[in-house]
C-alpha cells in the first residue's frame, strides 16, 4: 500500500505526535491491538518513511520508537502480533547502515534477532514472531555490517532450520532470506570471479553453500526441495558471474539426484534447471544442456511437460534439446492420434515422437493421470503456440487432428480400431476437464490454418458438441468461443468480403443449434448463445451470405424475446445482441426482404423501457452502452430526432440508482456534446489538449441544443454525485465544454440577470446533495456564467483522490489504533 | 495416499495476517490424492494485492486448474467468496466451484455491490470487472442439500444445512472411505429466519469447523433484538432518524423482518425505507429459497409472505433532507462510500439521531471510526464533522457458540477436529475442551501451516476363486461378520488388488519357485562312526517327536518333515561329529526347536553301550 500526497511521505507533526501514545500502547502487554491489518498498514507507512528519508533522523526526532524496540527486549508476555511488528520495524530502520550502527550501539539488534531475543522464548512457536523475524532480517540485510551482525549472532543456522517450518510462509521466506544474503555476500566478488573452490568465498557465502550442498546430497526430499528452492531463487535473481562458479560446484550434485528411483523433489529441480537456463551468465555453459537433456529423459511424463515447455520458451538453447523437448511435449499427443488410428505413421509430427510405451503406460494407469497428463499437454502446446519462439515447422495438422481425436474420445463419437483406443475411449468419454482444455487448445489452433479436410472435422466436433445435450453449460461456452475463433480465422474468398463457402456452410448448421440453446433451462446456455450473437453480428452483420441465413432462422427473435429473461445477466446480453443486430439492420421482420413495409414495435421504446423499469443494474446498464454506440454511429431511429432521443435518455439516467448509469450517460452526453459542437466522438477530454474554440454563431446554436436536451442540469447534478466516477466524468465534461466555449457570452452581461440567479440557487442545491430542479429552463448565457464561476479545476484535483484517502491516511490510521484501545474485541469476532 | 490425507494450509495468506482476524477463509486439503480448495475469501482490510489470498503459495508449477479438483464455497459472505473472481477470471482457475442454489443466486449480487463501491472509491488497481463476476459464476455447479455429488470418479461431496446466512452449508468431501466436514460458517440455533444446522452422524476422518465464537456462551439473540428494536422505536418515538448501514443482502434482510413485525405490532407510522434498490431482488431470491429458511416462516408462507414489506419502501436520496422521523437501510455496511456515508454526513450533527452498525467495520473506515468512539471526524478538504448522533453497535452474526460447536462435534463424530477462523487464544481453550470430552485430536493450525494426519483406508481386495474355494474346502464360508485369516499372494495390477494362491501369482506373473533352506551345524562329542551317530539321532528323535513323520534314509541322513539332518566327521576333531541340520522357511519352528534339541545332547542308543 502506498500513501498518496507529499505529506505522507515524511513524518509530519501530527503524527509524530501521536506516535508516543501509540508506542506506549504497543508496549503495554495488556492493552491488545485489535486489528492486526493496523499494524501491517503502519509498517507500510515506515517503510515509505524510511524509503524517503534518513531513518536516524526518524529515531532521533521519535524517541519513543526505539524506546519501543527496549520494550520488546524485556520478558514479557506482549502479543505476537506487536512482537512480529517489532521484529520488522527494527528491520526496516537498520536497512541503512548508518541507522543499523545506530541501533547497534545500544545492542538492541542483537537483542531483538540473537537468541536472548524472541527466538529463545515461548513466543517464538508463534508463526507470526518467526515469519516477522525473518522478514526483519530480510529488511535488515542490505549492507556489510548486517552480513557480519548475521555471521555474528549466529542467525544462519536459525534461518536454515526455518527452511522446513511447519508454516509455509515462513519456510518460503528463509528460503528466499538465504538466497538474499547469498548475493549481498557475493556482491563484491562480481568481478573476481571466484573459483569453484569454498575456500575462495567468503565465510558466510561458505557457510550457505555449505549448507546447500549438505542438502542436496540428502536422502531426506523435503530437505532437497529446499536447497533447489534456494538455488532457483539465486540464479534466477542474481546473473553476476560468480553464479557460474556456484553452478560449476553444485551441478555434479545436481546432477547425482536424477540417478536416483524416482528422482526427489523434481517439480523444484525443473525450476531450477529452467532459471540456470534463463541465465545470461550460464547459458554458455554445456554441462546445463546436458543436464536439461539428462532430465527430460529421466523424469516422468507429467513431471517432463513443464521442463519441455520451459526448454522451448528459452531464447537461445541448442537445436537437439528443442527438438528432444517438442518431442517430449508432443508425446500424449502422438499417443492419442496413434491410438485413435486417425493415420498411420503421424505425417507432420517432428522425427522421433512416437507413441511412447511409458507414455501409453500413464495414460491408461488411471482416469486422473490420463486426464491430468492430456489437460497439462494441451494446455502448453496451446501456451507454446502464439509464441514467436515456437518449433518451427509447426505441426499444425497432426495437432489439429490430436485436438479433434481428443475430443472425439471425449465425446464418445470416436470409434477406435485399436486396443489403446478402445482403453481412452471409456476412460475419456464425458470427461468435462479435458473436453474444455481441448475446446481451449481448439480455439487457439484456429490462429494457424489447416488442410480444409481437417478444417472440415473441426468445424463437425464443434457442432457436434454445439448440438449434444450432454455437454455442460461450461463446455458449451468453450464450443462457441472456439468456434468463432475458427470462423475469424476462416480465409475470406477472393475478390468477395463475404464468408468462405465452408463457413457458410458450418454457420447454416450452427444457426438451428444456437436457436436451441437460446431456449436452454439454464442461463449459462442462454447467456453465451446471445454472447456468441453479438460476436458474430458485430464481425458479420454486414455480410449477404450471413445476413441472408441468421433472417432466415429464428434467433434474431429469439434474441429480442430474452429482453424479458427472469436472469438479469441474459437480459442484458440480450440488450447487447438487440443493440448489435438492430444497427445491422438485422432485427426479425423490418428487415426481411418478406416484409418490406413490416410494422414493428420500435426497439428503442423497449430499450427505453428496460432502461426504466428493469429492477437490475446489467440490463440498464448495457442499454446505456448500447444507446452510446447507436448515438455516435447514427443508427436509423436516433437519427430521426437526436435531441428528443439524448434528451428521454438523459431524463431516465439522472435517475438511475446505478452510479455506473449515471457515469455511462455522462458518455453518451459527451458524444452528444462532441456532435454538436463538430468534434470527433473520440474527443478524450482528459488525454488530449483542448479543442479548438468554435464558431461563434455555431456555437450558440449548439449551446440552445444542449440546453434543450438538459445535458447542462444532468451534468451539474453529476458533478456533486455522491459516487466520485460520477462526478469526475462530468467534471472533465464540463472542462471540455468550458475550454470550447469561451468565448461566449460575458459574465457581466448575463450575471445579473434572474436566470443565472436561478441557475445558481440550483447548482447550490445540487451542492448541497438537494434534488429539485431549476426555476426555469436554463439559458445557454447563465449556463455559461455559471460554468465559469465553479472552480472545476479544482474540483477535478479533489476528485482525482480515492475518496477514502483521508480515513487512509497516516494520521488516520495512528488515530484509529489509539481510538480503538479499550474498547471492546467482542465486535472483531463479528465478520459480515 | 494409502496412509493419510495431508491438510495444508488454512488460509493460504500472506504471514503477517494471524488469520484469527476477520480475515479470508482459504483452505486447501488434500485427500487421497484429490485436492480441494474450501472457500476463496477476501480480506477487506486492506486496499492492495493483500485483500485475497496468496495463491502462488498452492502449487509451485503454477497449473491451478490441473492441481485442483473443486472448489466449493460455503456461503456469500465476501470472506468465504469475495476473492473467487480474482482466482477463477485472473489468476486464471478454470475448474468447477460448487455452492448450493442460493449461494450461487446471492453471491453475485454481493460481488458486483462490492465491486462496485471499490470502484467507486478509486484508487483500486487490480480488481475485478462485472463481466469476469459473471464469467466465474457461469463456472459454478449448484448443489442441493443432502444431495451427493459426483465431482469424478472418485470425489463426491454432499451439502448439510448450515444456518447462518440464507444458503449456507457444510460440506461433506469423501474419497473412497476418507472423508472430511468442512462446516464454514454455522449457527446450531435458530433465528428468525434461518433454522439450526444440522449434520448427520458421518464420522469423518476430520472435522474442520468455525470457532469464531470458541469461549463464548452467546446471550440469545432474542435479547440483541429487543434491545435494537428499542432504540430504534425510542429515536423515531423522539422525532429523530435512524441510519442502518447494511450489505446488500444478508443482514438486511434479517433486520427488515424484525423492523416490519415491529412497525405491524406497535402501528408505527415512520416511514423505513431500503436504499439502492436492492429490496426487490433481495426478496426475490428469499422467496424462491423460502425452503432454506426456517419453519415459521414457511408455515406462514401461505397467508403472509415475511419478505413482502408493507412498511418498508424504496429510498430516494431526496428522502433524505424530509423532517420528522425515519429509519433508512443504506448500503455499503461500513460506511466508506456511496449512499450510507452521504446519509451519515447529512444527520451525524443531529443528536437526536441514530446510526446503528450491525456488523464489524475494518479499519480506514468511517464506520470503525465511530465505532471506537472518535466524534470528531476529518472529512475532505480538512473539514471537520462533529458527531452528534448516537452511535450504537448491535451484533446480530450468527456463528455457533462453544456449547453450539460442542454439540455439532457430538452430531458428526468425527476421529478428529481442526479448528479455524477463530482467535488463537480462544481456540486453545476449545481445543483442550473437545480433546477431553471427545478424545479426538484437536488441531489449530495458523496460517500457512499444514496438518498431515493418518487415517486407516479401506482398500477392498479382490479374492480368486481358486483360493476361495480351497478355503471353503477346510469347511469354512465367508462370513462378513466372522473375519478370519486367509493366507494368498497380494497382487497388485492396473490399480486393483487381488489375492491369490502362490501358485497362480507364480504362473501370472510368470516366475520361477525358489526355496528357502536354513542351515545350521550342530557339535556332537561322539567318537564313532557317522552312520551310527545318525541313528543314534534318529532313534533320539523318533522317541522324542512323537507326532512327527521321522524318517531314516537309506543314504543315512534323518528326516523330520522337511527338516533334513545328515552326520558328518569333524575335521580336526575325530571325537566330534557335525550334525547339519537344514530346514525350509515354512518349517521353521520345529526346525529351531530341532537344533536348540540336538544342542542339548543325544542320550547313548539304547544298543550301542560299551
Amino acid at each position: 500500500m502506498s500513501f498518496a500526497g507529499t505529506y505522507c511521505v515524511i513524518m509530519d507533526p501530527e503524527c509524530s505526535k501521536l506516535l508516543p501514545a501509540l508506542c506506549a500502547v504497543l508496549a503495554d502487554p495488556r492493552q491488545p491491538v485489535a486489528d492486526d491489518t493496523c499494524l501491517e498498514k503502519l509498517l507500510d507507512w515506515f517503510k515509505t518513511v524510511t524509503e524517503a528519508g534518513s531513518s536516524v533522523l526518524l529515531l532521533q526526532e521519535n524517541p519513543c520508537l526505539v524506546e519501543l524496540l527496549f520494550q520488546v527486549l524485556k520478558p514479557q508476555d506482549l502479543s505476537s502480533g506487536v512482537l512480529s511488528f517489532s521484529l520488522r520495524l527494527a528491520g526496516i530502520l537498520a536497512a541503512q547502515e548508518n541507522c543499523f550502527q545506530y541501533l547497534q550501539q545500544g545492542e538492541l539488534l542483537r537483542g531483538l534477532f540473537g537468541e536472548s531475543g524472541p527466538l529463545g522464548r515461548a513466543a517464538w512457536t508463534a508463526p507470526t514472531v518467526r515469519s516477522g523475524w525473518i522478514q526483519g532480517l530480510r529488511s535488515l540485510a542490505q549492507h556489510p555490517s548486517a552480513l557480519h551482525f548475521l555471521v555474528g549472532c549466529g542467525a544462519l543456522g536459525t534461518i536454515f532450520s526455518l527452511q522446513g517450518d511447519p508454516s509455509l510462509f515462513v519456510a518460503s521466506a528463509a528460503g528466499q532470506l538465504l538466497a538474499h544474503v547469498l548475493a549481498l555476500c557475493m556482491r563484491g566478488q562480481a568481478e573476481e570471479h571466484p573459483g569453484p573452490q569454498a575456500s575462495d568465498w567468503p565465510t558466510c557465502a561458505q557457510q550457505i553453500v555449505d549448507h546447500v550442498e549438505e542438502s542436496l546430497r540428502s536422502a531426506d526430499s523435503p530437505q532437497v526441495t529446499q536447497a533447489l528452492n534456494v538455488l532457483s531463487t539465486t540464479f534466477g535473481h542474481c546473473h553476476s558471474p560468480w553464479t557460474q562458479a556456484l553452478w560449476v560446484r553444485l551441478s555434479p550434485l545436481v546432477a547425482c539426484l536424477l540417478e536416483k528411483d524416482p528422482v526427489p523433489a523434481a517439480h523444484s529441480l525443473v525450476d531450477l534447471l529452467l532459471s540456470a537456463a534463463r541465465s545470461p551468465v550460464l547459458s554458455a555453459d554445456c554441462g546445463l544442456w546436458e543436464t536439461l537433456a539428462q532430465t527430460l529423459s529421466h523424469l516422468s511424463c507429467t513431471q517432463a511437460g513443464p521442463l519441455a515447455l520451459g526448454v522451448l520458451k528459452l531464447q537461445a538453447c541448442p537445436q537437439t534439446l528443442r527438438a528432444q523437448a517438442f518431442g517430449v511435449l508432443l508425446q500424449p499427443l502422438a499417443c492419442v492420434l496413434e491410438a485413435a488410428a486417425q493415420a498411420p505413421g503421424l505425417p507432420g509430427l517432428p522425427a522421433g515422437t512416437t507413441g511412447d510405451s511409458v507414455v501409453v503406460d500413464t495414460l491408461l494407469s488411471s482416469k486422473s493421470a490420463c486426464v491430468g497428463l492430456l489437460c497439462q499437454t494441451l494446455a502448453h502446446v496451446e501456451l507454446l503456440q502464439p509464441m514467436p519462439q515456437r518449433p518451427s515447422p509447426w505441426p499444425q495438422a497432426p495437432l489439429l487432428g490430436a485436438a479433434v481425436a481428443v475430443l472425439r474420445f471425449c465425446n464418445g463419437s470416436a470409434a477406435p480400431t485399436s486396443d489403446v483406443g478402445g482403453r481412452l475411449c471409456v476412460i475419456l468419454v464425458g470427461c468435462v476437464r479435458v473436453q474444455r482444455a481441448a475446446l481451449d487448445f481448439l480455439g487457439t489452433l484456429a490462429q494457424g490454418l489447416g488442410p480444409q479436410e481437417l478444417v472440415t472435422q473441426v468445424l463437425a466436433v464443434l457442432l457436434e458438441y454445439l448440438k449434444s445435450p450432454d455437454s455442460s453449460p461450461t463446455v458449451l461456452k468453450k464450443a462457441f468461443q472456439a468456434a468463432l475463433r475458427w470462423l475469424r480465422s476462416s480465409p475470406k474468398p477472393s475478390g468477395c468480403c463475404d464468408m468462405d463457402p465452408h463457413s457458410q456452410q458450418f454457420l447454416r448448421e450452427l444457426l438451428p443449434v444456437l436457436q436451441k440453446r437460446l431456449c436452454s433451462p439454464c442461463w449459462e446456455v442462454r447467456d453465451s448463445g446471445l454472447e456468441f450473437l453479438t460476436q458474430l453480428t458485430r464481425r458479420w452483420g454486414g455480410q449477404a451470405g450471413f445476413r441472408h441465413t441468421l433472417l432466415a432462422s429464428e434467433v434474431p427473435e429469439l434474441a429480442e424475446q430474452l429482453l424479458r429473461d427472469p436472469e438479469s445477466y441474459v437480459r442484458a446480453s440480450a440488450v447487447n445482441a438487440m443493440g448489435q443486430l438492430s444497427s445491422q439492420g438485422l432485427r426479425a421482420t423490418s428487415a426481411s426482404p418478406e416484409y418490406p413495409g413490416g410494422q414493428q414495435k420500435s426497439l428503442l421504446l423497449d430499450l427505453l423501457h428496460i432502461l426504466s423499469a428493469d429492477s437490475e443494474g446489467f440490463p440498464r446498464r448495457a442499454v446505456m452502452q448500447v444507446f452510446t454506440e447507436w448515438l455516435r454511429d447514427g443508427h436509423a431511429e436516433v437519427a430521426e430526432d437526436p435531441e428528443q432521443f439524448v434528451a428521454r435518455v438523459l431524463q431516465v439516467a439522472s435517475q438511475d440508482l446505478d452510479w455506473e448509469v449515471r457515469a455511462q450517460g455522462l458518455e453518451l452526453a459527451l458524444v452528444f456534446l462532441a456532435q454538436t459542437l463538430g468534434q470527433p466522438a473520440s474527443y478524450c477530454p482528459c488525454t488530449m489538449a483542448p479543442p479548438e474554440v468554435a464558431p461563434p454563431g455555431r456555437l450558440a446554436q449548439a449551446l440552445q441544443a444542449l440546453c434543450r436536451v438538459r445535458l447542462f442540469e444532468f451534468a451539474f447534478r453529476a458533478l456533486f454525485d455522491c459516487d466520485r466516477p460520477v462526478a469526475q466524468k462530468s467534471c472533465d465534461l464540463l472542462l471540455f465544454l468550458r475550454a470550447r466555449a469561451a468565448p461566449c457570452g460575458n459574465p457581466q452581461d448575463a450575471g445579473s440577470s434572474p436566470n443565472v440567479a436561478s441557475a445558481e440557487a440550483a447548482l447550490q442545491r445540487w451542492r448541497a446533495g438537494q434534488q429539485g430542479q431549476p426555476q426555469e429552463d436554463l439559458e445557454p448565457e447563465a449556463v455559461m456564467a455559471v460554468l465559469r464561476s465553479v472552480d472545476l479545476e479544482g474540483l477535478r484535483g479533489a476528485l482525482a483522490e480515492s475518496s477514502d484517502h483521508v480515513e487512509k491516511s497516516p494520521r488516520s490510521l495512528l488515530q484509529d489504533m489509539l481510538a480503538t484501545v479499550g474498547t471492546l474485541v467482542e465486535n472483531e469476532a463479528d465478520c459480515y | 495416499m494409502g496412509e493419510g490425507e495431508g491438510l495444508a494450509a488454512p488460509q493460504p495468506a500472506l504471514p503477517a495476517g494471524a488469520g484469527q482476524d476477520v480475515g479470508r477463509s482459504c483452505i486447501l486439503v488434500s485427500i487421497a490424492g484429490k485436492n480441494v480448495m474450501l472457500d476463496c475469501g477476501m480480506h477487506m482490510g486492506f486496499n492492495d494485492d493483500r485483500r485475497f489470498p496468496d495463491f502462488s503459495y498452492i502449487t509451485r508449477n503454477g497449473r491451478l486448474t490441473d492441481f485442483l479438483d473443486c472448489v466449493i464455497i460455503s456461503h456469500f459472505h465476501l470472506d468465504h467468496c469475495g476473492a473467487l473472481p480474482y482466482f477463477s477470471e485472473m489468476v486464471g482457475y478454470d475448474g468447477p466451484i460448487y455452492m448450493t442454489h442460493p449461494t450461487q443466486a446471492i453471491c453475485p449480487i454481493l460481488l458486483e455491490d462490492y465491486r462496485k463501491v471499490a470502484v467507486d472509491k478509486k484508487g483500486e488497481a487490480n480488481f475485478f470487472t462485472s463481466q469476469m463476476i459473471k464469467d466465474c459464476m457461469k463456472k459454478v455447479v449448484a448443489v442441493h442439500l443432502h444431495q451427493t455429488v459426483q465431482v469424478d470418479d472418485e470425489l463426491e461431496i454432499k451439502a448439510y444445512y448450515a444456518g447462518h446466512v440464507l444458503g449456507a452449508a457444510m460440506f461433506q468431501i469423501r474419497v473412497g472411505a476418507e472423508s472430511v466436514v468442512y462446516t464454514g460458517d454455522y449457527n446450531m440455533t435458530p433465528d428468525r429466519h434461518l433454522g439450526a444446522a444440522w449434520i448427520d452422524k458421518c464420522r469423518p476422518n476430520l472435522l474442520i469447523t468455525e470457532s469464531t465464537y470458541a469461549t463464548t456462551i452467546r446471550d440469545s439473540k432474542r435479547c440483541r433484538e429487543r434491545d435494537f428494536l428499542k432504540k430504534v422505536h425510542e429515536t423515531v418515538e423522539r422525532g429523530g432518524k435512524v441510519l442502518i448501514p447494511v450489505f446488500a443482502l444478508g443482514r438486511a434482510q434479517e433486520l427488515c423482518i424484525l423492523l416490519e413485525t415491529f412497525w405491524e405490532r406497535m402501528n408505527l407510522k415512520a416511514p423505513i425505507y431500503f436504499s439502492t434498490g436492492l429490496t426487490e431482488k433481495a426478496n426475490h431470491y428469499y422467496k424462491l429459497f423460502i425452503t432454506w429458511t426456517n419453519q415459521k416462516i414457511r408455515k406462514t408462507f401461505v397467508q403472509r409472505n415475511m419478505f413482502e414489506f408493507k412498511h418498508i419502501k424504496a429510498f430516494d436520496r431526496a428522502f433524505a433532507d424530509n423532517p420528522g422521523p425515519m429509519v433508512v437501510f443504506a448500503t455499503p455496511g461500513m460506511l466508506h462510500a456511496g449512499q450510507s456515508l452521504q446519509i451519515f454526513r447529512k444527520w451525524a450533527g443531529n443528536e437526536k439521531n441514530m446510526v446503528i452498525m450491525p456488523g464489524y467495520c475494518v479499519q480506514g473506515t468511517v464506520g470503525h471510526k465511530i465505532l471506537s468512539g472518535q466524534r470528531k471526524l476529518e472529512m475532505e478538504g480538512r473539514q471537520l464533522l462533529e458527531v452528534k448522533m448516537q452511535v450504537e453497535y448491535m451484533s446480530f452474526s450468527a456463528h455457533a457458540d462453544a456449547k453450539g460447536i460442542m454439540q455439532l462435534v457430538r452430531q458428526a463424530e468425527p476421529e478428529s477436529v481442526l479448528l479455524v477462523h477463530g482467535e488463537a487464544k480462544k481456540m486453545e481453550f476449545l481445543k483442550q475442551k473437545i480433546e477431553q470430552e471427545f478424545r479426538v485430536t484437536c488441531y489449530m493450525p495458523a496460517n500457512g501451516e499444514t496438518v498431515t494426519l493418518p487415517t486407516s483406508p479401506c482398500i477392498p481386495v479382490g479374492i480368486s476363486l481358486g483360493l476361495l474355494k480351497r478355503e471353503m474346502v477346510q469347511g469354512l464360508l465367508p462370513d462378513a461378520k466372522k473375519p478370519r485369516l486367509l493366507h494368498g499372494t497380494l497382487i497388485m495390477k492396473d490399480s486393483n488388488f487381488r489375492l491369490v494362491s502362490s501358485e497362480q501369482a507364480l504362473k501370472e506373473l510368470g516366475l520361477a519357485e525358489h526355496q528357502l533352506r536354513f542351515t545350521c551345524r550342530v557339535h556332537l562329542h561322539d567318537t564313532r562312526k557317522e552312520q551310527e551317530t545318525a541313528m543314534r539321532v534318529y532313534s533320539h528323535l523318533k522317541s522324542v517327536l512323537k507326532d512327527h513323520c521321522v524318517q531314516h534314509l537309506p543314504d543315512g541322513s534323518v528326516t523330520v518333515e522337511s527338516i533334513l539332518i545328515q552326520a558328518a566327521a569333524h575335521s580336526e576333531d575325530p571325537g566330534t561329529k557335525v550334525l547339519l541340520v537344514s530346514w525350509t522357511y515354512q518349517d521353521e519352528e520345529l526346525g529351531s526347536y530341532l537344533t536348540a534339541l540336538l544342542k542339548k545332547g543325544v542320550p547313548q542308543a539304547p544298543s550301542g553301550g560299551s
